[in-house]
């Protein structure tokens, strides 16, 4: 997938509007990282992109195809996502999660092969759960259940994989190794953020929302200033340099203490 | 591990349900060898003389057999229903009986004989099914449909709707006393296999099983129903629509069963319970090893129900009632989960 177009959404629930005409551009082989505050509309635009949410108003196109069009079962072969999932008490093994990976590749009756589950115990091995491939998948706790899913979204083999706050529960260590991980695939991704510093490491661009409009989309070094976190997000902050020359956000300001 | 998965395959569950059966049909009010019940079997079919008494024969063929076989096929379906209803919309609790769905049946079912098209090909079961469907939809929005439906609100609707269906059911029985065809109100309301008839076992053994085919090519849409209406969508399945579709043939097939045998309870909530805690939730081995529980379920419940009382037949959803009330606390109270070791 080259390009992902959006033009002028729309949407809103129970008259408010949640997101308030965007239009953009997404190549489809970037990381791209989505900020802003809680309820700026990052999940609601992401949930377009995967089809939750039925378009209401604008139109979004996949490489210049609408995206109604394109068939649910393309569309999971070509993009998959790690979303905030809720739990049942479903009684799967890892393994057969990670196995549910191959569902938009399979037809009726047809049973996995033992490439698929070679695909699959290859994915828990990048995110480190091929040792409790037996285990059940409720007796996990939520950071490794994250990672089970996000192995489920490589089985998937998508060329794109959108993140949306993919790192809600895992610990800093998990974070890093996630974010590193999915920069590794070389697949284009798109992930709702809420580290500002994360994003800086490991985004190609950055887009910001803000009640529903898309405020800036830049790089790293031109979208996290001391003027957008202050107009953005409300925070007085300073904004200084990594060793690698990445904006590092500084939460310690005199007015913050 | 091993011995749990051998324990629930399908060829040692075919081996136990043809026990069940065998043991249904010889056993009653009058026991019979097993050998002559083989010999009787072995010679309708293949259509050769037996040396059984004609007596013994007309028993065993036109009695015992048809009850036994439409007890396999009925045990098979409200299982079937019971896994299926429980993906759906992602709950250990759903069940026909426990939602009124089948008490909706039999408010169509009885309302087509009081009118008269009973008589009409698919008469009662169509009927039957329209009362489903009505009762399905009645609680599906009441608990509130389209998110993941809570067990508070979707045991309550269920219970609401059952409660106005029976009452139904019991007025039409009431007020048509002795219409032709009319069943009693115990039939309706508890279930019974004692009109089992080789005429009549065509329809519901073509619905059961030709659902079991469909819903066994379905097995990986379910599994992942079960993660979730979002997740559904993600792996390319329209989750909406599925639904949509499954619950439609889940109302017919409940609308054909409790046309045929009344209202069977608790067989969709305790088969798929028990089967999980052997299978897991994986619908691929989950939903062929409760059919045939199913199956053997209610083959040995009809057993009981016929040769409890030295009187003559219980309605079995006594039976089944007895068995499936405390496992339906349970859960309500209990840890609710789809594991068998739940939370």
């Amino acid at each position: 997938m080259r390009e992902i177009t959006i033009q002028n959404l729309h949407f809103s629930i129970d008259g408010r509007e949640i997101l308030q005409g965007i239009t953009t551009r997404l190549p489809g082989d970037r990381f791209l990282a989505l900020l802003g505050p809680n309820g700026c509309g990052k999940s609601t635009l992401l949930k377009h992109l995967y089809r939750v949410h039925p378009i209401q108003e604008g139109s979004i196109e996949m490489d210049s195809t609408p995206l109604a069009e394109i068939p649910l079962r393309t569309a999971a072969q070509k993009i998959a996502v790690m979303g905030q999932f809720h739990t049942v008490d479903f009684d799967f093994s890892v393994l057969e999660i990670a196995l549910m990976g191959r569902t938009p590749y399979k037809e009726n009756f047809e049973e996995d092969t033992e490439e698929d589950t070679s695909l699959a115990l290859e994915a828990l091995e990048m995110t480190g759960m091929a040792e409790a491939r037996n285990r059940s998948f409720n007796s996990l706790s939520g950071g490794e259940q994250q990672r089970v899913m996000l192995a489920r979204c490589l089985v998937q083999q998508p060329e794109l994989l959108i993140l949306d706050e993919p790192t809600n529960h895992l610990d800093i260590k998990y974070q890093l190794e996630l974010l590193a991980l999915v920069r590794a695939l070389k697949i284009g991704v798109i992930a709702a953020l809420h580290d500002i510093n994360l994003a800086a490491m490991y985004a190609d661009r950055l887009l910001v929302l803000r009640d529903g409009r898309l405020e800036r989309e830049g790089t790293p070094r031109e979208v996290i200033t001391e003027e957008m976190l202050l107009t953005t997000y409300g925070v007085h902050a300073h904004v200084g340099m990594d060793s690698t020359g990445l904006p590092l956000v500084d939460y310690r300001t005199e007015s913050a203490l | 591990m091993q011995i749990r998965t051998l324990l629930f395959s399908s060829p040692l569950l075919s081996i136990l349900l043809a026990l069940s059966i065998l043991l249904s049909i010889s056993l009653g009010s009058i026991s019979i060898p097993a050998g002559d019940v083989l010999s009787v079997l072995f010679s309708q079919i293949a259509d050769t003389p037996s040396s059984v008494d004609p007596a013994m024969t007309d028993i065993i063929w036109s009695l015992r057999v048809p009850r036994a076989v439409l007890a396999a096929a009925t045990g098979a379906g409200l299982a079937l229903a019971g896994v299926v209803m429980q993906a759906s919309v992602q709950n250990p609790l759903a069940e026909p009986f426990l939602l009124g769905i089948a008490s909706g049946a039999s408010v169509g079912a009885t309302l087509a004989i009081l009118l008269g098209t009973g008589s009409l090909p698919f008469g009662v079961s169509g009927f039957a099914f329209l009362g489903a469907v009505l009762a399905t939809a009645a609680v599906l929005l009441l608990a509130g449909s389209g998110r993941r439906i809570s067990t508070v609100k979707l045991v309550l609707a269920g219970a609401a709707i059952s409660a106005l269906c029976i009452a139904l059911t019991n007025f039409i029985v009431y007020i048509a006393a002795d219409a032709e065809g009319m069943q009693s109100a115990a039939f309706w309301t508890m279930g019974s296999l004692a009109d089992a008839k080789w005429r009549s076992l065509a329809l519901p053994i073509a619905i059961v099983t030709a659902l079991i085919v469909y819903f066994l090519s379905q097995t990986r849409t379910l599994d992942v129903l079960l993660l979730g209406e979002e997740l559904a969508v993600t792996l390319g399945i329209d989750a909406a629509r599925k639904r949509r579709i499954f619950m439609v043939l889940l109302a017919l097939l409940t609308g054909i069963l409790v046309a045929t045998c009344g209202i069977i309870g608790f067989v969709g909530l305790v088969v798929p319970h028990a089967v999980r805690a052997f299978t897991g939730a994986s619908h691929r081995r989950l939903l062929p090893a409760a059919i045939f529980s199913g199956a053997i379920f209610l083959t040995l419940s009809d057993l009981l129900a016929r040769t409890l009382l030295p009187a003559g037949d219980l309605p079995i959803g006594i039976i089944t009632a007895l068995i499936g009330a405390p496992l339906f606390l349970k859960l309500l109270f209990g840890g609710k989960g789809f594991g068998g070791n739940g939370k």
